[in-house]
């Protein structure tokens, strides 16, 4: 069973297209992490799934609703932080807590307090004065407190020092896995979405590089470091390099193939090469690697 | 859930709210300071005066006319800016409610608090007035003030449309258009000069009350 279902998403600002024919789903239970540049459409993709932005074509499904009308219900069920873990700054931790405690049916404030127990602040503090660090914490603890089944999370790490990071990716993590929620999220740095999601969505400009789970990811792409002893050889439009960057005669090759299939195509086309070596990559490289350091 | 919209709204309009009664008050009383002064020093004859003379403007109720509009203006500013800064309407619109009947509420909510410091400033303004006046003359002012307390409400509604418009092009046309239209509300102070006009002012007013759906719905199809 799918919580959202995005059918052939196109969508312009102006005449720059953002993406076309863009499909996804995301399964119950699963983490999503929506990865790409700057200006590849995450936010705005997020932006059609809460209903605030209409695309020219497609649609989102969230639990069978078409996003850009959801039903009250439905919306109870969806916990949305907003980029920047905004909110309504002129209310303390108190009174923030009060106002949604009545609109949602499984309210239950025991973790809202307990990370807030956590932020060595006054409960009549506003949230203007809070620290961004300390708002992240106010924002996670109202969603948990919401008790959603579906969490959409706008670049969650925005403005996080590694520690907050670090606890915001944990607590979340512990809370999704233990409570079999739904996660959908994107965040500019890769490294936090390696202890958090699933599966993985990689857009780059008007496509999408990668769709599929994590660990198949990482374990089919590979880097290869190889010396090429003529630098002027030029493999990279070839059809299983996905990527290379070259520096003199140093390669960087980014492949689904295996390194055998890589060998033998650089021996049936006489490439002469020295130090060939598979590099072991972390999300962050493979990323790179797929989508360029441009 | 509509209480703790009102909560919200309240949370952000009440000093100003507040700040605006007692200066409506204050303004009350500086009328009838006046008024004590005039009939300790210039007797019924500066009445007369006035009504042959002064446009028929009985005593100096002009002070209200700019207080409503001030009001209006800080309490509109007041509650519809936060939600702006950051989008942070978003949070309003993802609410389990209807968009829509959320934006109503928030309106609702701060044209009452207008309505009910108006009706504090004009019950204490006809009091102070019938100990000084007769019915005829404290009727006419009711009716000359009438008008710049519309234009408070039209200020409000207006203020909403503009700040909650997502792009800043629709934003100028909108203040041209209150421009254009709040002027129409404080034309002159002469006694029962609106008396015409008071009823499709009233209907205007009305009818802009939900002005702010339109800007609600631009920002929900994405509009920047």
């Amino acid at each position: 069973m799918n919580a959202i279902e995005c059918k052939n998403l196109t969508h312009y600002y102006g005449k720059k297209l953002v993406f076309e024919n863009l499909s996804f789903n995301v399964k119950e239970g699963s983490i999503l992490g929506l990865l790409g540049k700057n200006g590849t459409g995450k936010t705005t993709t997020i932006n059609i799934l809460n209903g605030f932005l209409q695309p020219q074509s497609g649609e989102c499904l969230i639990y069978g609703e078409n996003s850009q009308n959801l039903s009250p219900q439905n919306k109870a069920r969806i916990g949305f932080l907003i980029e920047g873990h905004i909110q309504y700054t002129f209310m303390n931790i108190h009174q923030i807590e009060k106002f949604y405690s009545k609109f949602y049916p499984k309210w239950d404030n025991e973790p809202y307090w307990h990370l807030m127990s956590k932020l060595q602040v006054s409960p009549k503090q506003k949230i203007s004065n809070m620290s961004c660090g300390q708002r992240s914490q106010v924002a996670l603890g109202l969603i948990l407190a919401q008790d959603p089944d579906l969490l959409i999370l706008d670049d969650f790490s925005m403005g996080l020092d590694p520690g907050y990071r670090r606890l915001f990716i944990d607590y979340l993590r512990e809370y999704a896995k233990e409570k079999k929620k739904t996660i959908f999220t994107t965040s500019h740095i890769i490294q936090d979405m390696e202890r958090l999601i699933d599966d993985l969505l990689i857009m780059d400009f008007n496509r999408v590089l990668a769709q599929r789970s994590v660990k198949s990811f990482m374990q089919e792409f590979k880097q290869f470091h190889l010396e090429l002893e003529n630098p002027d050889i030029d493999i990279s439009n070839e059809e299983f390099v996905v990527n290379s960057e070259k520096v003199n005669n140093k390669l960087e090759l980014y492949t689904y193939e295996s390194e055998e299939k890589v060998l033998n195509f650089l021996k049936n086309n006489g490439v002469v090469h020295k130090n060939f070596r598979q590099v072991e990559m972390g999300l962050e490289d493979a990323f790179i690697g797929l989508t360029g350091k441009y | 859930m509509w209480k703790s919209i009102i909560y919200k709204e309240w949370l952000k309009i009440r000093w100003f709210a507040i700040i605006y009664a007692a200066l409506g008050i204050l303004v009350v009383g500086n009328i009838f300071l006046k008024v004590q002064h005039d009939f300790e020093f210039s007797q019924e004859a500066y009445y007369w005066y006035s009504i042959l003379f002064n446009q028929y403007r009985f005593y100096e109720y002009s002070l209200f006319k700019f207080v409503p509009l001030i009001g209006a203006l800080a309490i509109a500013l007041a509650q519809y800016f936060p939600e702006t800064v950051n989008k942070r309407i978003k949070l309003t619109f993802h609410l389990p409610i209807n968009e829509n009947k959320a934006l109503m509420v928030m309106m609702l909510f701060g044209a009452f608090c207008l309505f009910a410091i108006a009706a504090v400033q004009l019950l204490l303004f006809t009091g102070l007035s019938l100990v000084y006046f007769p019915a005829e003359i404290v009727q006419s002012a009711l009716i000359s003030i009438a008008p710049w307390f519309l234009c408070g409400f039209v200020v409000y509604f207006l203020t909403a449309l503009i700040v909650l418009e997502p792009v800043w092009k629709y934003r100028f046309l909108y203040l041209l258009v209150t421009a254009t239209f709040v002027p129409l509300y404080l034309q002159t102070a002469a006694a029962r000069a609106y008396s015409p006009a008071l009823p499709l002012l009233s209907v205007f007013t009305v009818l802009l009350s939900v002005a702010l759906w339109f800007s609600g719905y631009r920002f929900r199809k994405g509009e920047m």
